[in-house]
């Protein structure tokens, strides 16, 4: 397993490096690094910028001076704040992770249930409700539902009971003065991890139920019911476990994109995460934080795909022996 | 001079002129409230108690707190923590129902502006009672520190004005004499827009390292107590102000950049007031009701959206095409559907913004849609409707693309009601979306645009026309595409009297040139004046005090007195 990992982490490091060089390539094309200063129109300052940036060098050239600087942890001064952008990043991380972890977790064990009920009682009313469901969850745009969500469980509540304050929050992780998991925390935390994984429930229950009813309707379940294998046994250490394989590829790809493709739930519920990063850098046109960022993400995505390798890998031994 | 406002930012301009504003503005102020009936200024008197904490949701965070760095340029930074806690020379307050600039206490009295020959000299003197939140005496040292900062510094968001500092004395603590190369009209703008800096905490410091995350030192009534970024600002009272002490013991600014979300927030009484920026989305909110939450709008604002023309590329260097297109729009109609239900329904008729409308006229009101005057001024010019409809001369039809900045919807809204109309009137318009960064940064200063629909923003009573129409702001690689006549404006009646705005002392003098220089940029129809985005302050029952919206210093300028109603 050891030598499977660092095989999958080799393969990994010329993905990012090509990755990297798309990305910078690509944003220096679409961004000019000196916009911001060209509104200051003061010459000396912008060829200064030019030097220090290798802007007047080969794209090749100024992508390894960008990468030597990255990798020895000079990420640059954001042109926006001023602030060093791997502080930026390292504070942007933090509330996304907390989202995309609850998020995660809340989502898949759901998603997991579903898929085994729907599966187990495929076309029983309860499937089709599920089915119905979930179609509706793929088809909501987040940021509709997640104003729905606030409007029903905090608003709402508040004005029809005469409550002093919601019974949930909604605007940030944390109250004024509040830090910390606490119940503030967890008031907090339900309506933003409700709105992001209703889409993930809806979409990998679907992908579950497909899965789980593949492995029901295998040679070795067939073999399994003919020996006389109970039926919870069956389901449980035969046709779950085969059928988590391609779950956990799903569930790992779409994690990695959760670093990255909060920006509407951190928008609406006012949480600074990696989406409102991003957006924020990007109407400012502040290229320092853009590519970092970027390659902040593409690595989360290797990451996860590695991780999803190595889940896969436990599940089905056949994969460590290729 | 200018800040930016909203999200995406908009072009500040470069003041190059001021003057007391005595005269009335020509203003034009609703209110509308859900709850209570809401004068645009001084709204309910509701008694307040001492201490307590409110909540207020911001809509924007500011980059950063470092006020005269260029990533200091945000209107939600001056509000939220600027104006709370930095002294300033000058104030914007309402006299005689005009929002003028008056002496702060922070002055032992007015400063006197003179002129010695060819030079401007200034002498202001200060309260020996002012002190910054360590006790130490605002001094003469603090203002000769701020203006060589601004003067010498790189980096700076607009030394306008300061350039032309000649040398600054301080013959004793409480006295500071400012002499400038020259006369220079807007000298109240001087240590107010930027406040003044603490002398004896950044002299010989990284200033930008100390403030850009925000500052432990204060000469205002509040003190930043925190600054959580993304999330809020906290403010504490400055226990050594010597002025008017805050009522509340602490106000929070919640960042909430979705206008649904934070109107909710307001609902659940989750934040306890906002300002939202006039967008499509919040005016709905308002027209629907809002149970519970009291309103002021106030029309008199500085940020004003305009159609802006390139005048030196076609089909916009014709002032036939330029006149018939300000004949093609009905902005009434424009302005009524985008702020009708805020009670807001004319159109803004001068470039100089109601906060600065003793200097301006109503010389655009001659602009109504009459297609018939259309017909007549394209055609005594030589074009001629082609197959589609569209005015064609010499092989050239009148088409053109308008740049405007991505992501706001109201501005999507009205390009495409200028585009709507514009077709019925014989010009094509198509529409490309840009960022700030590339519009102001590249597109504008290069002239690589036909015409755009963008705001410019004033944050001091000062008529700001030349920054936008003197020929000597044209950006060229002459001048390293400094400058903001973006528009290539170049009338040679104009630049004089451009020029007697930002030199003449004499207020009445000034007026005059500015309201001869108005009707001049009417009749030559540079580009058209659109509306000025109404200002709107909302807050629940938990909020009391003297509300009301500085159209300059923002809803928080008297933020001291605030309380929870008693």
């Amino acid at each position: 397993m050891f030598t499977f990992i660092i095989r999958r982490v080799l393969y990994s490091i010329p993905v990012i490096l090509v990755a990297s060089f798309v990305l910078f390539w690509a944003v220096r094309s679409t961004f000019d690094p000196l916009a911001k200063l060209r509104q200051a129109h003061d010459p000396s300052v912008i060829q200064r910028e030019i030097e220090r940036l290798g802007l007047d060098r080969s794209i090749v050239e100024q992508y390894f001076l960008w990468l030597k600087a990255f990798v020895t942890g000079d990420w640059g001064t954001s042109s926006r704040t001023g602030s060093p952008v791997f502080q930026l990043i390292g504070e942007a991380l933090w509330p996304t992770a907390q989202l995309a972890f609850w998020g995660l977790l809340v989502a898949v064990v759901i998603a997991g249930a579903v898929s085994v009920y729907s599966a187990v009682r495929r076309y029983s009313l309860g499937d089709n409700l599920l089915t119905g469901a979930s179609y509706l969850g793929i088809a909501m745009p987040a940021f509709w539902f997640g104003l729905i969500l606030i409007q029903t469980f905090a608003v709402w509540p508040k004005e029809q009971f005469g409550l002093a304050e919601p019974p949930l929050y909604f605007v940030g992780l944390h109250s004024p003065g509040e830090s910390g998991f606490n119940l503030d925390y967890l008031r907090h935390l339900v309506l933003p991890v409700a709105a992001l994984m209703i889409a993930l429930v809806a979409t990998w229950s679907r992908f579950g139920r497909a899965a789980m009813l593949d492995a029901l309707s295998s040679d070795y379940v067939r073999t399994a019911r003919a020996k006389g294998v109970p039926r919870r046994q069956i389901i449980w250490r035969h046709a779950v476990r085969n059928s988590l394989a391609p779950f956990v590829t799903v569930v790992a790809l779409d994690a990695a994109v959760l670093i990255g493709g909060l920006v509407v739930t951190e928008q609406i519920f006012a949480i600074p995460g990696m989406g409102r990063l991003f957006l924020d850098s990007l109407v400012a046109g502040d290229v320092f934080v853009l590519l970092p960022w970027m390659i902040v993400v593409a690595i989360a995505v290797v990451i996860c795909n590695l991780l999803a390798d190595i889940g896969y890998a436990l599940l089905d031994p056949r994969v460590r022996l290729r | 001079m200018q800040r930016s406002q909203v999200s995406p930012p908009t072009r500040r301009r470069l003041v190059h002129a001021a003057a007391a504003i005595i005269a009335t503005l020509a203003v034009v102020s609703v209110s509308a409230c859900s709850t209570t009936s809401a004068p645009p200024s001084d709204t309910p008197n509701t008694t307040v108690t001492e201490g307590g904490e409110l909540v207020i949701g911001a809509e924007q965070e500011p980059d950063c707190a470092d006020w005269i760095a260029t990533c200091g340029g945000s209107i939600w930074g001056t509000y939220v923590m600027q104006i709370p806690t930095m002294p300033a020379v000058f104030e914007t307050r309402l006299v005689d129902d005009v929002w003028s600039p008056v002496a702060s206490d922070l002055m032992s009295e007015e400063p006197e502006a003179v002129m010695q020959g060819e030079k401007q000299v200034i002498t202001y003197r200060l309260n020996p009672e002012a002190v910054w939140s360590d006790g130490t005496p605002i001094t003469s040292a603090d203002l000769s520190y701020t203006a060589l900062q601004i003067r010498d510094g790189d980096d700076i968001f607009d030394k306008t004005g300061y350039t032309g500092i000649e040398s600054i004395e301080t013959p004793d603590p409480q006295t500071a004499i400012v002499t400038l190369s020259g006369p220079y009209a807007g000298w109240r703008s001087l240590f107010s827009v930027y406040g003044v800096l603490p002398a004896h905490l950044l002299e010989g410091q990284d200033r930008a390292a100390i403030m850009k995350d925000g500052y432990d030192f204060s000469g205002g009534p509040w003190k930043i107590d925190s600054w959580n970024r993304g999330t809020s600002v906290t403010l504490v009272p400055n226990e050594n102000y010597w002025g008017e002490k805050p009522h509340l013991e602490k106000v929070t600014f919640m960042f909430l950049p979705d206008t649904a979300a934070a109107f909710q927030a307001l609902k659940s009484g989750q934040v306890d007031a906002l300002y939202p920026s006039a967008q499509l989305d919040a005016v709905k909110q308002i027209e629907a009701g809002l149970p519970g939450i009291s309103s002021a709008v106030d029309a008199r604002s500085g940020n004003l959206e305009a159609l802006w023309f390139n005048n030196s590329v076609a089909p916009f260097d014709s002032k036939a095409v330029r006149t018939a297109v300000a004949y093609s729009l009905d902005r009434d109609a424009i302005v009524k559907r985008l702020f009708g239900d805020l009670g807001v329904e004319s159109a803004q008729q001068s470039f100089n913004t109601p906060i600065v409308g003793a200097f301006g006229s109503d010389d655009f009101s001659v602009y109504t849609t009459d297609l018939d005057r259309v017909d007549e001024i394209m055609t005594a010019d030589g074009w001629k409707k082609n197959a589609d409809g569209v005015w064609a001369k010499g092989g050239e039809t009148a088409s053109f693309t308008l740049n405007t900045l991505a992501g706001n919807k109201r501005r999507d809204l009205t390009v495409q009601i200028i585009q709507s109309q514009l077709q019925g009137a014989g010009f094509e318009m198509d529409i490309k979306a840009v960022t700030p960064a590339d519009l102001f940064g590249t597109i504008a200063p290069q002239g690589d645009f036909q015409a755009g629909l963008w705001a410019i923003v004033d944050t001091f009573p000062d008529p700001t026309l030349s920054s936008s129409f003197g020929s000597a702001n044209i950006p060229s690689e002459a001048n390293g595409f400094s400058g903001i006549n973006f528009y290539r404006v170049d009338v040679p009646e104009l630049d004089p009297l451009l020029a007697e705005i930002d030199s003449e002392l004499d207020v009445d003098a000034r007026v005059a040139a500015s309201q001869e220089a108005d009707a001049i940029i009417a009749e030559e129809v540079p580009s058209i004046p659109i509306d000025t985005v109404p200002n709107v302050l909302l807050w629940s029952e938990k909020v009391g005090g003297p509300l009301s919206i500085n159209p300059v210093e923002g809803p928080f300028w008297n933020l001291a007195a605030w309380g929870l109603a008693g």
